[in-house]
């Protein structure tokens, strides 16, 4: 019972830590944000390359 | 993207259109952490009160004449697909009326409130606008009360209690 009392404590440390995380990453410069979107677009496109997603990469 | 709004500010400059605000995917992820999206979604009151699709014609036009092209629903400037939406109801309207003014790197711009955004979503409440809902309830720094103002003006106050008990088991 403790263990698993524990083990709960352990997780909810390890979401709110996660939660955290993508709060910090919420107030980056809108700047950042935009860099990180493109190379988002990048991913997806080599993801399914089959898709022609290329196109639609943003370019500037 | 920044000559990508530049454009966008000489457009409201001409008069194509009175005011505009980035909404959709762009102005979400303003508030919260990067999300997939391809296009940027330009809400638009229009400079006459006609509220037809034809509304769009002269924005068109004038984007063609200086060589931009069309792309599926998009027209494309300086490499971004842009979609321009006229407001199509009053909540839409309001959210351009008090868009937040922005800079992106040296440019001005204006980007919709996440309250009016969250609203928006509500009233289009497809999947992704679920995710998006939740995302900005969670990372940004939403004014409740406003929030709720909006809610109550719009009728959307019971959707939004049920959604918010669906998800957070309130």
């Amino acid at each position: 019972m403790e263990n698993r009392n524990l083990s709960r404590e352990e997780i909810e440390k390890l979401f709110k830590a996660k939660d955290l995380f993508h709060r910090e990453l919420s107030k980056i410069s809108f700047d950042e944000k935009i860099k990180i979107l493109i190379q988002l677009q990048k991913i997806a496109n080599g993801v399914r390359p089959s898709l022609k997603r290329d196109q639609r990469v943003w370019k500037f | 993207m920044e000559k990508t709004i530049k454009v966008v500010n000489k457009i409201q400059k001409e008069g194509l259109i009175k005011k505009y605000a980035m909404g959709g995917g762009i102005a979400t992820i303003f508030y919260v952490e990067p999300i997939l999206t391809y296009d940027l979604d330009i809400f638009f009151i229009p400079s006459k009160k006609e509220r037809t699709l034809t509304i769009l014609s002269p924005i068109y036009k004038w984007l063609k004449e200086k060589g931009y092209k069309t792309y599926k629903e998009h027209i494309v400037i300086e490499g971004i697909p842009v979609q321009f939406i006229p407001v199509y109801n009053e909540l839409i309207e309001d959210a351009v009326k008090e868009a937040v003014e922005i800079k992106y790197k040296n440019t001005k711009t204006l980007v919709i409130r996440a309250e009016h955004l969250i609203a928006i979503m509500l009233q289009t409440f497809r999947p992704k606008d679920k995710e998006r809902i939740i995302k900005i309830l969670d990372e940004a720094e939403i004014n409740m009360n406003h929030l709720m103002e909006i809610l109550q003006k719009y009728n959307l106050k019971e959707r939004f209690e049920h959604f918010r008990g669906w998800y957070y088991g309130e």
